[in-house]
């Protein structure tokens, strides 16, 4: 369905995702695994061509619903994010505005797609924000981002992509600000959303550990290019990149002996070449 | 102590040169900076070079502009530009006084402010914003009227009312300075408070202060302008860009040139000033847009 | 909130109070006695008689009582009487403030009118000319002093295309369509005056606002320009502004008093430049004193309001204001 091939994102002089291919099949969960700075939030944001100036798109393609969001207009693109594809921030408490209520932001991801009516539209927020588990949704649609905790907060930008009903949901680091049991909370609510809707997810995470609950297949990158694409059992089984031995590595477990130093990903890189 | 010290000098200086080199590179701040200089040049040059602006001759009175008279002549048939040139020197001097007057006293003030905090903090603070309650020019206006509108009492006037909003400026430098990661470091070495602020943390204010400095000298100039229109300013025959553009305001209906080329020129050199102010502004903030 | 108001009206009365001392002292420790004014400096007067008349004028009395004096007055609606036509202050006020209240608020409502249209198009537009555009709008109209934009519409549309007087005023009751004629030119100085900075912060904040990650969030959504800009960008920049904007009316009110000047305009201003001349402390003091109030009461006016737009404030949460444009506003708006 969604069908990167050869993409590159960079500033004038430098790329930072090279030439990347990634597809993603209906109801599929993959994971994006990699260190801070390897281009991965880079990748999201340039699927739904988010990706902040200076950055471009130099090459490549992104396919979906029967557009190239590397070449599309802006027009096209419009139409493209929230649709086809959208995206679940990292940060909820940032990527909602401070000023308006939950509800009215709501309403507005749907009506950009939807020719619905006022009224509709919020009863269509209130059963959202009540199918990602708010509790009280009617009450709780006219209050503002600040009222809410982090993990509901969370919540409701999932919400908030929902809205449109998109093929493709990107999630960047939807977790990483919570703590561990509303992160679970989460994972597992996104989880049923992609086998209720057939939606296809791209987890973006740092930690391998999450990716592995999570996702069928996990992609690992580093340095703008994906090093490792296999089946989740088997990157744990058998790691065929030197730098997805050194993430696992790095995994804390209770099995290590603790006298062993802390693997250090900057050695793997000699071996990596 | 003096490793930590010289260490501190070069960092200082360094981030000035920066600065520096930043300011050229913004297009419009450096076409502000050539305007300026090239106004302070008129004024200094100008009444050594042109015929002197006094000089009376009437038939060619409101003359066109020519080889002669680049900007034309006014009721009397003086030459406008050696006028300008010469209501330059007066304007951009009380306008470069009034703004040291205003940088030293609301440094101090603001400084202090910052530095002490607590009550003294709070009450030099709502002194200041009881100043600046009154519009600035009806303050401007009680004064001159009762002191008599000279060069100097101009610049002292102008000066004064713009310490407070400089204070307020300072302040807010100097406290962003304070809690800085080097003046924690300065502190754990045991520097004194005096020390730390007048030798480390002024230098380092030096930017952002330059910055409120030039907004400073375009409110001189817009104040000196509009105090010398109401007549309460520089009195004739000095003349100032503001008397220039009140006399030629009273002869709106004989030329119209004549009072457009004192305003042009003050909007230009207040625009200039402004420019730079925001450019180094924005710069410091680090944002490098135009 | 209701704490937050009650704190700030306190300020309020507070900072009111401190403009009354420092005016009252200020005037009072110029040179130049209103009593020479009064006969004339020119005439030989006996001492005997001078000594009367600051008597009777209560000018001899010592500075605080003087003071008092005054603010007992202020609270029994009496100002006292003008040193120079001997007419009760509360009554030439009461004249002329009639006439800057209209040019006042003409000017505000014209200048906000013109502030949002102007920095939204650029925001929205992909054209780049209209950036440029309002930019040279702002940077001209923050450069310029008031008086010059009366001069150009004056020489424009009344000596030129002869469209309307060049100055004097009408009151709006007894003959709307020659006030209004007469207001607009006047209105329009002010209006330029005011928004041109105020677009220039209004820009600034837009920009700031515009890297914040719900604006990505909105443009993730699928909205187009007019609606990220609109519902997202603008709402949050107008905070910020509003503070500038608070300061900016003390310019305005500044503002008022020269272009009331240009036009003719029989207000709060020519009062004020007249009593100057004359050194009547009595009409000075309580006029002065009424512009400061207005400005302290405007921007208290303007910190609720804009408390009761943050939803983060209203819940009586952190409060949180871009302090950098808050300075900028206070550093080129101040002035005037």
């Amino acid at each position: 369905m969604l069908d990167i091939s050869g993409l590159t994102v960079g500033v004038p002089g430098r790329d930072l995702v090279r030439g990347v291919d990634l597809a993603l099949a209906a109801g599929e969960r993959v994971g994006l695994v990699g260190e801070s700075g390897s281009g991965k939030s880079l990748l999201s944001l340039a699927c739904m061509r988010l990706n902040p100036p200076p950055t471009r798109i130099t090459g490549g393609a992104i396919r979906l619903d029967g557009r190239d969001h590397a070449t599309a207009s802006e027009k096209e693109m419009r139409a493209a994010r929230g649709a086809s594809v959208a995206m679940i921030y990292q940060d909820p408490l940032t990527s909602l505005n401070p000023v308006r209520t939950v509800g009215r932001q709501i309403v507005e991801a749907v009506r950009a797609h939807a020719d619905t009516g006022r009224a509709a539209a919020r009863r269509r927020a209130v059963d959202l924000l009540g199918e990602v588990g708010i509790p009280e949704p009617a009450v709780r649609a006219d209050a503002y981002p600040h009222e809410f905790s982090g993990g509901m907060r969370q919540r409701v930008v999932i919400a908030m992509a929902l809205a449109a009903e998109p093929r493709v949901l990107i999630a960047d680091e939807p977790t990483t600000a919570l703590d561990v049991t509303t992160q679970a909370r989460i994972l597992a609510l996104l989880d049923r959303i992609a086998d209720e809707h057939g939606t296809a997810v791209l987890f973006i995470t740092h930690d391998l550990a999450v990716a592995a609950g999570f996702c069928r297949r996990v992609e690992v990158m580093r340095h703008g290019r994906i090093v490792e694409s296999a089946p989740t059992e088997r990157i744990f089984a058998h790691p065929a990149h030197p730098y997805t031995r050194g993430l696992l590595d790095a995994l804390c477990t209770l099995d290590v002996d603790p006298d062993r130093p802390l693997a250090v990903l900057d050695d793997i890189e000699e071996d990596a070449g | 102590m003096t490793v930590l010290q010289m260490s501190e000098e070069a960092a200082t200086a360094r981030s000035r040169t920066g600065v520096w080199r930043k300011v050229v590179r913004r297009p419009a701040t450096a076409v502000a900076l050539a305007v300026l200089v090239v106004l302070v040049l008129l004024a200094i040059l100008g009444p050594v070079v042109f015929t002197a602006p006094d000089l009376i001759d009437v038939p060619a009175r409101y003359a066109p502009a020519s080889w002669a008279h680049p900007l034309g002549t006014d009721e009397l048939g003086r030459d406008l530009l050696s006028r300008i040139a010469a209501g330059g020197r007066v304007s951009l001097l009380i306008g470069v006084a009034s703004t040291a007057l205003a940088m030293i006293i609301g440094t101090v003030w603001g400084a202090v402010a910052a530095a002490r905090g607590g009550w003294l903090d709070e009450v030099l603070m709502r002194i200041g914003d009881a100043f600046m309650a009154i519009p600035m020019i009806l303050f401007a206006l009680i004064f001159v009227a009762a002191f008599g509108g000279d060069t100097f009492t101009l610049a002292l006037v102008i000066g004064l009312l713009m310490a407070p909003l400089t204070a307020r400026i300072a302040r807010a430098v100097v406290l962003g300075e304070t809690s800085g990661e080097y003046v924690r470091g300065l502190r754990a070495v045991g520097a004194s408070e005096t020390r730390i602020l007048f030798r480390e943390i002024l230098p380092n204010t030096a930017p952002a202060l330059m910055a409120q400095a030039s907004l400073n000298m375009a409110t001189a100039l817009m104040v000196e302008a509009s105090l010398s229109f109401l007549g309460l300013g520089v009195q004739p025959p000095t003349a100032s860009w503001g008397t220039l553009l009140q006399q030629g305001y009273t002869k709106l209906f004989e030329s119209i040139s004549y009072p457009l080329v004192p305003a042009l020129v003050v909007v230009i050199a207040i625009a200039a000033f402004n420019t730079v102010g925001n450019g180094l502004q924005r710069i410091l903030i680090g944002d490098d847009r135009d | 909130m209701i704490a937050y108001i009650a704190r700030r009206l306190g300020l309020s009365i507070l900072m009111i109070a401190l403009v009354s001392v420092l005016v009252f002292v200020v005037l009072r420790l110029l040179p130049g006695d209103p009593t020479i004014t009064r006969v004339g400096a020119a005439q030989a007067i006996d001492a005997k008689t001078l000594a009367a008349m600051r008597h009777s004028l209560g000018l001899d009395d010592p500075i605080l009582v003087q003071y008092g004096r005054w603010i007992a007055g202020l609270f029994h609606g009496d100002l006292g009487q003008s040193y120079f036509s001997e007419y009760p202050v509360g009554e030439l006020i009461g004249q002329r403030i009639g006439a800057t209240v209209l040019l006042a608020v003409a000017g505000l409502v014209l200048g906000v009118l013109l502030t949002v249209p102007l920095a939204v198009l650029p925001a929205i537009s992909r054209r780049k000319i209209w950036g440029r555009l309002v930019g040279g709008y702002s940077t001209v109209g923050m450069a310029a002093p008031p008086f010059v934009f009366g001069i150009i519409l004056i020489a424009v549309f009344s000596v030129g295309l002869g469209w309307t007087p060049t100055g004097g005023y009408q009151s709006l009751w007894s003959d709307p369509g020659a006030s209004l004629r007469l207001l607009a030119l006047p209105a329009v100085t002010l209006a330029i005056t005011l928004s041109a900075p105020l677009v220039h912060y209004l820009r600034v904040s837009m920009r700031e606002v515009e890297s914040a990650a719900y604006v990505r969030t909105a443009t993730g959504k699928g909205l187009g320009r007019p609606g990220v800009v609109g519902g997202h960008v603008l709402p949050n920049a107008l905070l910020p502004t509003l503070t500038a904007f608070g300061v900016m009316i003390g310019s305005v009110l500044g503002g008022v008093v020269v272009v009331e000047y240009v036009f003719r305009w029989p207000g709060l201003g020519s009062l004020i430049v007249d009593a100057v001349l004359q050194r009547d402390y009595a009409v000075l003091q309580s006029a002065v004193l009424l512009v400061a109030a207005a400005f302290v009461l405007a921007n208290l006016l303007i910190d609720i309001l804009a408390g009761l737009l943050d939803p983060r404030l209203r819940v009586g949460g952190a409060r949180t204001r871009a302090r950098g444009t808050t300075a900028a506003a206070l550093a080129t708006g101040g002035a005037r």
